[in-house]
């Protein structure tokens, strides 16, 4: 036993010594995001985004006279080493805010740590509409879209096709459902003539769909809403492809027209899938997309997806913030971002005052091949503006009020 | 060691390790807290593994009953706080029992194996249970005592709780009980042949092992404020194993150095490289070469005898 | 719901083939798993990452190789070589010195292992998707009463079988397989009888990560390739492996045939909990049978 006591004098003391962090002139900007497995795809455009925006604002001279600069740590998807991580860079780190998560369970652990320390904390990847709904405070804010609002936004596309019988699959997770259950219920208030045949659901990670495939084929509806995120979104389509299930029943996947899911897939991906995405570099064919587009190219060497615009405008309106407040005061910078509005490639964005959610478009197509790309675009796309498909700020105080 | 020195050496250190959060930084004494509490996870392992020569492979799943247990009393009963941090151990030992009755019939591996199984099943569970656990995102934002919800406070709790637990450990093994569970390990034959209840007493450690784990799982939630399903994941339950095993499983205080240095070195390490599983890896591999008997089993003079799988 | 109209509808024989080449898959894989248990008695946890490098060397044969039907029947022999060398350099570098250590080190040496490989994945084939299409002699479906089933699924379907027969004659036929499995009833007899054991351990681990190597080719078409593959399967393994009987190869073909049609007829008759089925499955044979449903070699 002595020796046990003097093992852990030994490791407290070593403990001890490691130093901790300080605070120099500069903006300081905390990544925690998942650097390690499959989600990089989505996480390394962010943080590439966010990057490029900061060389060129540091390049002009900087934010009232400071340099942004950032740390990142890796969550490797898992919550408890999130938060770790976020307790790290706030308390040892000292820095001015934290951006990240695309793991919604770490996205809504950190939030509510960051309630407690009063740190703003912009989400880039989460899709939870709890972390700005249900659970949304003063110091979270939202720099994507949620769940809810992919929901509504669908719904209102939908809503103008003229299929019935719908079935609803996907993976069984929180963000599965939540997106399933946010496209159809707006539906049916919109529509009230569909109908849901049916529903299945596999588990995270499935490989193998045709069971299901054929399961719902059996039931010939006319529409499937396919709730699939991540990995399950390229597993999917393949099993589509291999199947044909594409041809004979149309299906809508959330991102499913996004690079992230068409890319990997190359001529091979299936043709005429429905979906939704934030950002398509080749859409809006406008000036601001063109040179974003342009410039991400030059500096990366490939074509920017939605994680690239999520990161580019959180560096935008970090900057923007913190020159209005006038100061480095995390207080003035919240008061000053609310309800702040800046140009995007997809045109203006604005920052709610109300649950500290980005408004931004959503683009709804339908994969098609492209002669001029070695993979799949979207074809047929509306645009569905932001405030078209926004929860109201009533809605989501009656949901914070809950 | 002499009756003499230890308890005075033991206070000392209590009460350096309780004024600890007066001189650390906030987030070192943070780090604390979850060393303490990992260890604490860790030392409960080794009573079923260590002492019993139980294979508990599943170990991390009565440490996240313990702390969903705690977490659902605070946010969803209204009950006072004490009655919620001994639901969430009291769950994790009856969950204990029950896993217990079903493998403990079956021998080391098997026992390991349809035990990992078992609490896979419980973990499906609460990851799917959305109404009730709240799925793969867990719970945040768990109330707490004023008490304890400060981080000083939610340190010298963890604290407590952890010396109290493993002094009670401590206790455990130096009984007669404890002599008669290690009597078991080394020789179940021959401890049945004697006239012991071999199952009854294994069952006993596993639902002792499994409340203790529990405790664990409740301090998470003081220190957290959050509680997510990977906490239940196997994979953290080979890593508990890891602990014990690094710090050596036939000590009584391996597990505890096992479980601060892998902490440590996940939380300091993770700051500096993306290959943490690497390094993890390359480590335990080492151990398992060089230090079979990990590393405060280098000092141990007394070796175990290897055991027969198939026994 | 009405089951009994989903059960018997013609929808059924197609699940069932669906359930028999996602059996070929979990076969596959849990017998090599199944071997190592049998012979060598390491649950081994570093058998997912096997896997996984299967799926990966065999994106990078196709790619070397431009795709088509020839890279992919090379990537189908290559790949798991390349496993089965892995495993070759694991059992003599590393387990051929520790046989006399308790299975408990073993067991967490392969977990050990099981974070290394993941991390060398990661730092030779990056950390972001991989896909391979399957070539196009297998796209598109053949229809079995107007549902369709894939020709690569049927492709499966053929090879599970031929891969039995092979996994039977070398145990049955070969003097290592007798040899391994004379071991994997009494290790030390068949020592004491004067055979170097080492090379029948080296044998085993060696097929072992050959098989699961091929499961990880064969599935990569089929799905995104990507770091973590291995722990999905891995508890699936072990849960086949557990109630076909440890050590068992034709229990591991009986729990895969469980775990997969469990599975696919599960989703016939209540879609929305089919994928609980296979583990009532497990629930339901355990409690009959605690030690599975074949004889355990152990």
């Amino acid at each position: 036993m002595r020796k046990g006591v003097l093992f852990l004098a030994v490791f407290l003391s070593a403990f001890c010594m490691v130093g901790s962090g300080d605070a120099g002139d500069t903006i300081k900007v905390g990544f925690v995001d998942t650097y390690t497995g499959p989600a990089t795809t989505f996480t390394n455009d962010v943080l590439d985004g966010f990057k490029m925006a900061t060389e060129k604002i540091n390049a002009k001279g900087g934010v009232l006279g400071k340099k942004i600069t950032y740390v990142t740590r890796d969550d490797k998807f898992k919550p408890d080493i999130g938060l770790t991580m976020a307790k790290e860079l706030i308390l040892k780190e000292n820095v001015d805010l934290l951006v990240g998560t695309i793991n919604s369970a770490t996205a809504l652990a950190v939030s509510d740590l960051c309630k407690k320390e009063k740190i703003p904390f912009i989400v880039t990847f989460s899709k939870s509409d709890k972390i700005t709904g249900e659970k949304g405070h003063r110091y979270v804010f939202g720099m994507n879209e949620n769940t809810e609002m992919a929901g509504r936004a669908t719904a209102r596309a939908l809503s103008k096709k003229k299929f019935v019988k719908y079935w609803i699959a996907g993976d069984d997770y929180e963000y599965g459902h939540a997106i399933a259950n946010g496209v159809f219920n707006h539906l049916k208030t919109l529509n009230p003539k569909v109908q849901l045949l049916g529903q299945s659901w596999w588990k995270v990670g499935e490989t193998d769909f045709t069971p299901y495939i054929t399961q719902i084929l059996a039931a010939k509806p006319d529409f499937v809403i396919v709730a699939t995120g991540g990995g399950g979104m390229v597993n999917f389509q393949k099993a589509a492809q291999s199947t044909g299930f594409n041809k004979k029943v149309p299906f809508y996947q959330h991102t499913a027209i996004e690079l992230s899911t068409l890319s990997p897939q190359g001529q091979n991906a299936p043709e005429g899938v429905y979906g939704t995405a934030n950002y398509l570099f080749y859409f809006p064919d406008t000036k601001e997309n063109k040179a974003f587009v342009e410039e991400f190219r030059k500096a990366y060497n490939r074509y920017p997806k939605s994680g690239a615009l999520y990161g580019y405008m959180t560096a935008q309106f970090i900057a923007k913030s913190f020159e209005k407040a006038g100061k480095v005061d995390r207080e003035k910078f919240i008061d000053a971002m609310e309800g702040m509005t800046l140009p995007s490639p997809v045109g203006n964005m604005e920052m709610r005052a109300c649950d500290h959610q980005v408004t931004l478009p959503m683009f709804f197509g339908v994969t098609k091949k492209s002669p001029k790309y070695d993979f799949l675009i979207a074809g047929d796309i509306v645009s569905v503006p932001g405030k078209d498909y926004m929860p109201s700020c009533a809605e989501i105080a009656k949901v914070r009020a809950k | 060691m002499r009756r003499s020195a230890a308890p005075v050496l033991l206070l000392l250190l209590l009460a350096t390790l309780l004024a600890l959060p007066q001189v650390l930084p906030r987030f070192h004494t943070y780090v604390a807290a979850i060393v303490l509490l990992t260890a604490l996870l860790a030392t409960s392992l080794n009573l079923a593994i260590g002492y019993t020569g139980l294979y508990q492979f599943g170990h991390a799943v009565f440490y996240g009953v313990g702390a969903y247990g705690t977490a659902l009393m605070l946010t969803r009963s209204g009950l006072p706080a004490p009655v919620a941090f001994l639901v969430g151990p009291l769950a994790a030992a009856a969950l204990s029992l029950v896993m217990g009755l079903i493998c403990i019939r079956l021998s080391k591996l098997y026992f390991g194996m349809l035990q990992i199984s078992l609490g896979s099943l419980v973990w499906a569970v609460v990851y799917r249970w959305y109404s009730f656990t709240g799925g793969d995102d867990g719970i945040h934002g768990i109330p707490l005592p004023d008490m304890i919800a400060s981080p000083k406070g939610s340190y010298c709790y963890t604290l407590i709780v952890t010396a109290l637990c493993v002094f009670a450990m401590y206790r455990i093994v130096r009984s007669p009980f404890g002599k008669v569970i290690q009597g078991i390990r080394d020789n179940p034959v021959r401890a049945a042949a004697i006239g012991v209840d071999v199952r009854l007493h294994q069952l006993a450690v596993l639902v002792i092992a499994g409340f203790f784990g529990g405790v664990a799982g409740s301090l998470f939630v003081v220190v957290e404020n959050s509680v997510f399903p990977d906490m239940m994941f196997w994979t953290f339950s080979l890593e508990v194993l890891i602990m014990c095993l690094l710090g050596g499983m036939y000590t009584f205080f391996g597990p505890f150095v096992g479980a601060s240095a892998i902490v440590l070195l996940r939380v300091f390490a993770s700051v500096h490289t993306p290959y943490w599983s690497l390094l993890l890896g390359t480590i335990l591999t080492l151990v398992i070469i060089f230090l079979p008997d990990g590393v405060l089993g280098v000092f141990a003079r007394r070796s175990i005898p290897k055991e027969d799988p198939g026994a | 719901m009405d089951f009994a109209a989903n059960l018997f509808s013609t929808g059924t024989l197609s699940q069932i083939l669906v359930g028999l080449s996602r059996t070929t898959i979990l076969f596959i894989v849990s017998s090599g798993m199944s071997l190592i248990l049998g012979v060598l008695r390491i649950p081994n946890v570093a058998h997912g990452s096997l896997y996984m490098i299967g799926a990966f060397a065999a994106w990078s044969v196709i790619q070397f190789l431009g795709g088509g039907l020839f890279a992919f029947l090379a990537a189908m022999i290559v790949a798991p070589l390349v496993v089965a060398a892995v495993g070759f350099v694991l059992e003599r570098g590393f387990f051929s010195y520790l046989y006399e250590r308790e299975h408990l080190m073993l067991l967490l040496l392969t977990f050990a292992f099981m974070l290394i490989l993941g991390d060398l994945v990661k730092i030779v084939w990056g950390p972001e998707y991989r896909s391979v299409t399957v070539p196009a002699f297998f796209q598109g479906s053949a229809e079995i009463f107007g549902l369709p089933l894939p020709w690569y699924n049927l492709f499966l379907l053929l090879v599970g079988p031929c891969i039995a027969v092979f996994l039977w004659l070398v145990i049955n036929r070969t003097d290592l397989g007798k040899l391994a499995r004379a071991a994997a009833v009494d290790g030390e007899m068949v020592g004491a009888v004067g055979i170097n054991v080492g090379w029948i351990f080296a044998f085993t681990f060696v097929l072992g990560s050959f098989l699961a190597g091929l499961g990880g080719a064969l599935i990569a078409p089929m799905v995104n390739i990507s770091l973590g593959m291995d722990h999905s399967l891995i508890m699936e393994t072990f849960l086949i492996v557990i109630i076909g009987g440890l050590g068992n190869m034709w229990g591991a073909l009986l729990g895969s045939l469980i775990f997969g049609l469990t599975q696919s007829l599960g989703i016939l008759i209540w879609p929305q909990f089919g994928i609980a089925f296979p583990y009532l499955a497990v629930v339901a044979v355990l409690v009959v049978r605690p030690r599975g449903l074949l004889s355990s070699t152990w």
